[in-house]
């Protein structure tokens, strides 16, 4: 059959760009300086939330409230670092590099291309959630009952969070090359956005009702409430109380199945409209 | 031109005294070259629509969730004030970082750093013309997270001197903004570990300044801090003057504003320092105009 051989041609594609990735990402320090520079920002972020829970505590702050969000904050990194990250390789190859026109016209292709990079950007990501919750654990008392994990779907929800931002990510990436210099300002935007309208540290309650709708339709406000319940033992309060374990992981899955179907088209529409316009090669000494 | 026509007038030289007398020299250049560096900022800043969005409204995001969490934990409404204050102030940080501390290496990577060198101001005004150039735009765009601080989350200030208020704010700004200047010569010896560095170093100094909580939450750990950076004890002192006693001051705001004074002399004279000695390196070895070094 000739889709093995054409599986097989895509891994090898996407494991050649994964080692240019890492080369990429990993080649201007030593891996000590390296692995400082890759946590310091989730954990800078975890620590101003634990610190600012410590101060409040005394007020008659839950911990379990303040356990769903510290994990959800962890889980933010993927966000951060694969939806956001897969943006700025867009950019950085376009306009620090100069070299986006020749990935695009190798072989490689450019759908491949990013998905190996993507594959990096997970592992750091993986490496900044774990330490992230180790820290939590193990320095701030971040803890939650093993017992009460709902562990099929946790792993569910996680894979589900994973795809979704994948492809996202593939989208971003599209809109990057339709954009040429505020594609920085939109990729900047996009992660603070999305700790905003996600409801990351927060019940999505406390946003004005239209934010709150816009924050139901995004799936990871339901990965992080998924998050929450399976893994910390406690959803928060407000609209996601009211629905039952199921509802959410529907949810989530629904809005996975429908971000990772508009995302594919969306890719494939911008990067066609941005070789009509000719951005694949346009710098703008930003 | 014959040999009897009149010397062609030069930009920046005197006409009718011939073409070699400068037309600024001493302070007057360097204030020249202060407020033309000035003007490029805040005029660049005015023309580039996205960037306006970005430097008023994304720092902001970040501090809205801070000072939702707070409200999800339910903490006392004074809190929330603290947050406000503290996420206006990151408006300047990431300037500073990014605006200052990256800036020589921007201008490397587009090519123009060796024309710095080469113009006959000193680069110490060029750097004071960025600072102040950025500062009036960041004003402007932090007025975004005062409004939502009034009008979105009510924030409650306490009875302040305006005075009291400028003269801190005031020693803080340029505290930090001659500690972006130390900065940008520092990035611009790193060379591409600039973007990285500036990258890391912005959320945990925001955890090192206490902006979203009373650095006094921080122990020891925050009295270290307040004697490295400004931005703790700028953050610090602001929030003495505009929230009274809620704001859990570090140390008394003479204290701490007699320090800023000091950072401030302290970080201007860094700043010319390793200017001059960013200039001796790039006519030494003529690396600045390579592009990746």
């Amino acid at each position: 059959m000739a889709v093995i051989p054409s599986i097989r041609a895509a891994l090898s594609r996407a494991r050649t760009a994964a080692w240019l990735g890492w080369q990429v990402e990993g080649n201007w320090a030593d891996p000590v300086l390296f692995s400082i520079y890759i946590l310091a920002r989730p954990l800078a972020t975890a620590l101003i939330l634990a610190i600012m829970y410590s101060t409040v505590r005394a007020h008659g702050a839950d911990p379990t409230v303040f356990v769903g969000f510290y994990v959800a904050n962890a889980f933010h990194s993927y966000v951060n670092t694969v939806l956001v990250g897969m943006g700025w390789v867009v950019f950085e190859e376009r306009e620090e590099y100069e070299t986006l026109k020749y990935v695009y016209a190798s072989p490689v292709g450019m759908f491949t291309y990013l998905a190996g990079r993507s594959l990096v950007k997970f592992t750091l990501a993986t490496v900044s959630v774990v330490v992230t919750l180790l820290v939590g654990w193990f320095l701030l008392g971040v803890r939650w009952d093993w017992a009460t994990v709902q562990w099929l779907p946790l792993a569910a929800s996680i894979a589900a969070g994973l795809a979704s931002t994948l492809f996202l990510g593939f989208l971003l990436a599209g809109w990057s090359l339709v954009l040429t210099r505020s594609a920085m300002v939109v990729l900047e935007g996009v992660t603070l956005a999305s700790y905003l309208l996600c409801g990351v540290i927060f019940p999505i309650d406390l946003l004005p009702r239209p934010l709150q709708a816009v924050a139901l339709g995004l799936p990871f406000t339901w990965w992080y409430e998924a998050l929450r319940r399976f893994l910390a033992g406690h959803g928060t309060h407000g609209v996601m109380q009211r629905l039952s374990d199921t509802q959410v992981l529907l949810a989530l899955g629904g809005a996975s199945v429908v971000f990772a179907v508009l995302a594919r088209w969306g890719y494939f529409a911008f990067e066609r409209r941005a070789r009509a316009l000719g951005r694949l090669d346009q710098t703008t000494l930003f | 031109m014959t040999a009897h026509s009149p010397a062609p007038q030069r930009a920046g030289f005197e006409p009718g005294l011939g073409s070699t007398r400068p037309r600024h020299t001493g302070v007057r250049l360097f204030l020249a070259a202060t407020w033309a560096r000035a003007y490029v900022r805040i005029a660049g800043s005015l023309r580039e629509p996205t960037w306006i969005i970005s430097d008023a409204i994304f720092p902001n995001l970040g501090m809205c969730a801070f000072v939702l969490l707070y409200r999800a934990l339910g903490a006392p409404r004074e809190y929330e004030a603290l947050a406000v204050v503290g996420g206006v102030l990151t408006t300047y940080w990431i300037n500073v970082l990014w605006g200052m501390g990256a800036q020589l290496y921007w201008e490397k990577q587009q090519g123009q750093l060796q024309l710095y060198f080469a113009a006959p101001c000193s680069l110490v005004a060029v750097l004071t013309g960025m600072a102040v150039g950025g500062l009036a735009a960041t004003m402007v765009r932090s007025l975004v997270g005062v409004a939502l601080g009034v009008w979105v989350f009510h924030v409650q200030l306490a009875a302040f001197s305006p005075w009291a208020l400028a003269a801190v704010f005031v020693l803080t700004m340029v505290a930090l903004y001659a500690l972006g200047m130390t900065l940008s010569s520092l990035f611009l010896l790193y060379g591409r570990e600039a973007w990285h560095t500036a990258n890391a170093l912005q959320e945990p100094v925001y955890f090192l300044s206490g902006l979203y909580f009373p650095i006094r939450s921080l122990g020891a750990l925050g009295a270290v801090a307040a004697g490295i950076l400004p931005l703790t004890l700028g953050t610090d002192a602001i929030r003495q003057v505009l929230l009274g006693h809620a704001a859990r001051g570090l140390l008394p705001l003479p204290l701490e504003a007699l320090a800023l004074a000091g950072f401030a002399v302290l970080f201007l004279w860094t700043a010319r320092v390793s200017l001059a000695y960013l200039e001796t390196l790039s006519k030494r070895e003529g690396r600045l105009t390579q592009r990746w070094q």
